[in-house]
């Protein structure tokens, strides 16, 4: 899921990503809405107060905040009244008949270009998708603009409602490693060095190095190689389970001071019979880095593999 | 503010270059060197700040809560700290009434952005509501494409009129020294590049850019013991949309009409046509020329002739050429103020109007006024 990448005409990078699982909550308007498309039916939702009836339905009018009153079923066939065309196809807002606000959906144009003031009417998907997809979006039409008034439905039984829809999102970046993290990274990879950066204030050494000490606000301008032997500054046995560890339970989380540095890094301890970890272990034991085999190590702190005690 | 006898000032600024993609940095090196800058401009030690507010996204960046990551190098290591997860020129708003309420004195609003490091329609996709929107393809370009096939719909204006808004924007930037890789197109190169979603093309889209801009405000007392010319807010306003496109009235902006009458009842009144100029944001040459007449520079539908008028339209090229998304209206207000304090050479101008906005299809609007 992580690697580094670089090229002849690229800055190295970090190219990750970040996958988003959700279950998405829809609320009554929207699962009854959905629940209606897979039986061909669209269904929007009538405003008492402001007397305007908005498709998709919704549980509140926007105008007005109020509930919204009854769902209402409404005729598949409107007018476009904006469209766009990109790459993936058109998009538009199609005003249907007898509704009084716009719905952005999908327009077909596989039987011909589509221009404001054309006739349209809804298309369905073969089987029902489970999302407003079930409409599959609008196609030209010579249909005529049809009288019917919205028309309530009837309640749908509770049992056919969707409550919720499975959802994700997968984010990919390409992160810049810049002039700090890229020295770091650098000299991880090509020789086990540990770089920090000096503040010329304060004196602390900074690792991971960056550009200003936080502290004092300066720029740090030199770097400056810290030991991979260090004392634990603090640790914790991690038994729990969760998504996205990386190491398997138990293992020692810790933050490590390592010599010739003034700040914590954050690493794990092994090495050590786990059961007894509370006993080997105490703030201030005595620690060094445990790399991997070079042809393990990927120029990044996943090139030390644990820091372990060393034996008094 | 005409309500109060403390006014509130922009003492600095800084900007960092504004590139298609700043490879070579991460986004806190990008900061940390653009507060800098705009701390040795104001004069003030970081110790001298009582406030950083900082403007991102978090999609963007692609962390959460990155400012959490982020604050070390922002300079506001123990010290109050907020994010605003929109356009820096609303960080300003925040900042503004932090000093009128009397909680700060001298405040340091930070906007920055790295859109080069993500798909950018990744960020606009995840604004768009997941039932209604999302799933039918709505991003910043179809967004864009409806409200330009709008705009030209309900008013008179032309596709020729949107693309000479875009040449001169682009012509601008490329005299703009902070904008990389920009030049001067004719409104036929407009017309003539890819069409991304129609009516709009690739040239009259905003371009996003990677950049920092970071901003000093103070109260009015420590404003006048400064070496520089204060740049006094005298007004400002925002206001929303509806997240439903269908729900927002096609071919204007009627949130930034709101923000922009805000913003005059605090200026006492000032008339658009008054400013000296206007820096205002847009996501594309339709989103502008809906932006200066919802501003009140221009007719319904007769933007175009408004370029010709006395109040001069981003100097600075605008954020179509230079779209540094969450940073864009705070670049505005750096421009601006650039120019009122006399650090532009030949500008003589007096006031100005800078105006921000975010979401999708401009949901957001936020509208300051200027005037040394």
């Amino acid at each position: 899921m992580t690697r580094i990448t670089t090229g002849i005409d690229q800055a190295p990078a970090l190219e990750t990503s970040l996958e988003m699982p959700y279950t998405l909550t829809t609320g009554k308007a929207v699962s009854v809405f959905i629940e209606q498309l897979g039986h061909g039916v669209i269904v929007g939702s009538h405003c008492d107060n402001c007397d305007r009836t908005v498709v998709p339905a919704q549980d509140y009018c926007a105008r007005c905040g109020g509930d919204q009153g009854a769902t209402v079923a409404v005729e598949p066939t409107g007018v476009v009244t904006a469209i766009t065309r990109t790459a993936d196809g058109a998009v538009g807002l199609i005003r249907l008949d007898g509704v009084d606000a716009d719905l952005l959906h999908v327009i077909d144009e596989s039987a011909g270009e589509v221009a404001v003031g054309d006739r349209v009417e809804a298309t369905f998907a073969p089987e029902p998708v489970g999302t407003i997809l079930t409409l599959a979006g609008f196609a030209p039409s010579t249909s005529a603009v049809s009288t019917t008034a919205p028309k309530e439905i009837d309640e749908v039984a509770d049992e056919d409602l969707a409550k919720q829809i499975i959802y994700s999102l997968s984010l990919p970046y390409r992160h810049a490693y810049g002039p700090n993290y890229g020295r770091l990274f650098d000299e991880l990879g090509s020789r086990g060095g540990i770089l920090g950066s000096r503040c010329p204030h304060c004196q602390n050494v900074l690792v991971p190095p960056r550009a200003y000490c936080e502290i004092c606000y300066v720029k740090t301008e030199q770097f400056v190689e810290v030991k991979d032997t260090g004392r634990l500054q603090a640790f914790s046995v991690i038994h729990m389970e969760f998504i996205g560890q990386t190491r398997k339970p138990p293992y020692v989380y810790a933050e490590i001071v390592l010599d010739g540095a003034s700040t914590r890094l954050i690493h794990n301890v092994a090495g050590i019979d786990m059961a007894r970890a509370t006993e080997v272990l105490d703030i201030g034991t005595p620690v060094r880095a445990v790399w991997k085999a070079e042809s393990e190590r990927n120029g990044t702190l996943d090139d030390i593999d644990y820091f372990e005690p060393i034996p008094e | 503010m005409s309500t109060s006898t403390e006014r509130v000032a922009v003492v600095s600024s800084a900007l960092s270059q504004l590139k298609p993609a700043w490879d070579t940095v991460q986004h806190i090196d990008l900061i940390s060197e653009t507060v800098n800058q705009a701390l040795l401009a104001s004069g003030f030690d970081i110790h001298d700040v009582d406030v950083v507010i900082d403007c991102g996204s978090d999609v963007l960046d692609g962390r959460s809560i990155s400012n959490c990551g982020f604050l070390g190098q922002m300079g506001a290591h123990h010290k109050e700290e907020s994010r605003v997860e929109e356009d820096g020129l609303f960080g300003a708003m925040y900042a503004v009434n932090k000093i009128l309420g009397g909680g700060a004195k001298v405040a340091l609003v930070i906007a920055y952005s790295k859109p080069s490091e993500s798909i950018v329609e990744n960020y606009y996709r995840t604004i768009a509501d997941p039932f209604y929107q999302r799933p039918v393809g709505l991003n910043k370009a179809v967004a864009a494409g409806l409200l330009a096939n709008q705009y030209l719909t309900g008013t008179d204006a032309t596709e020729e009129e949107l693309a000479e808004i875009a040449a001169r924007a682009w012509t601008r930037a490329a005299a703009n020294s902070k904008v990389s890789d920009a030049r001067a197109y004719t409104a036929r190169e407009i017309l003539d590049s890819p069409v991304v979603a129609s009516p709009l093309n690739q040239l009259s889209l905003s371009r996003p850019v990677d950049g920092a801009v970071a901003i000093v405000l103070t109260s009015e007392t420590i404003a006048r013991k400064l070496g520089s010319t204060p740049v006094w807010v005298t007004g400002m306003g925002s206001a929303m949309e509806s997240q439903f496109l269908s729900e927002r009235e096609p071919g204007r902006l009627e949130a930034c009409e709101v923000a922009a009458g805000m913003a005059k009842r605090f200026a006492g009144g000032k008339e658009a046509t008054s400013y000296g100029f206007a820096e205002v944001s847009a996501t594309s040459a339709a989103d502008e020329a809906m932006v200066v007449e919802a501003l009140g520079l221009a007719a319904r539908g007769k933007a175009a002739s408004a370029y010709d008028g006395d109040v001069d339209i981003n100097p600075s090229g605008g954020a179509i050429p230079a779209d540094p998304i969450m940073a864009t209206g705070l670049v505005r207000m750096h421009e601006a103020a650039n120019r009122l304090s006399g650090r532009v050479e030949g500008s003589s101008a007096t006031s100005a109007l800078v105006h921000a906005s975010g979401g999708i299809g401009m949901q957001t609007h936020s509208v300051f006024s200027l005037e040394v």
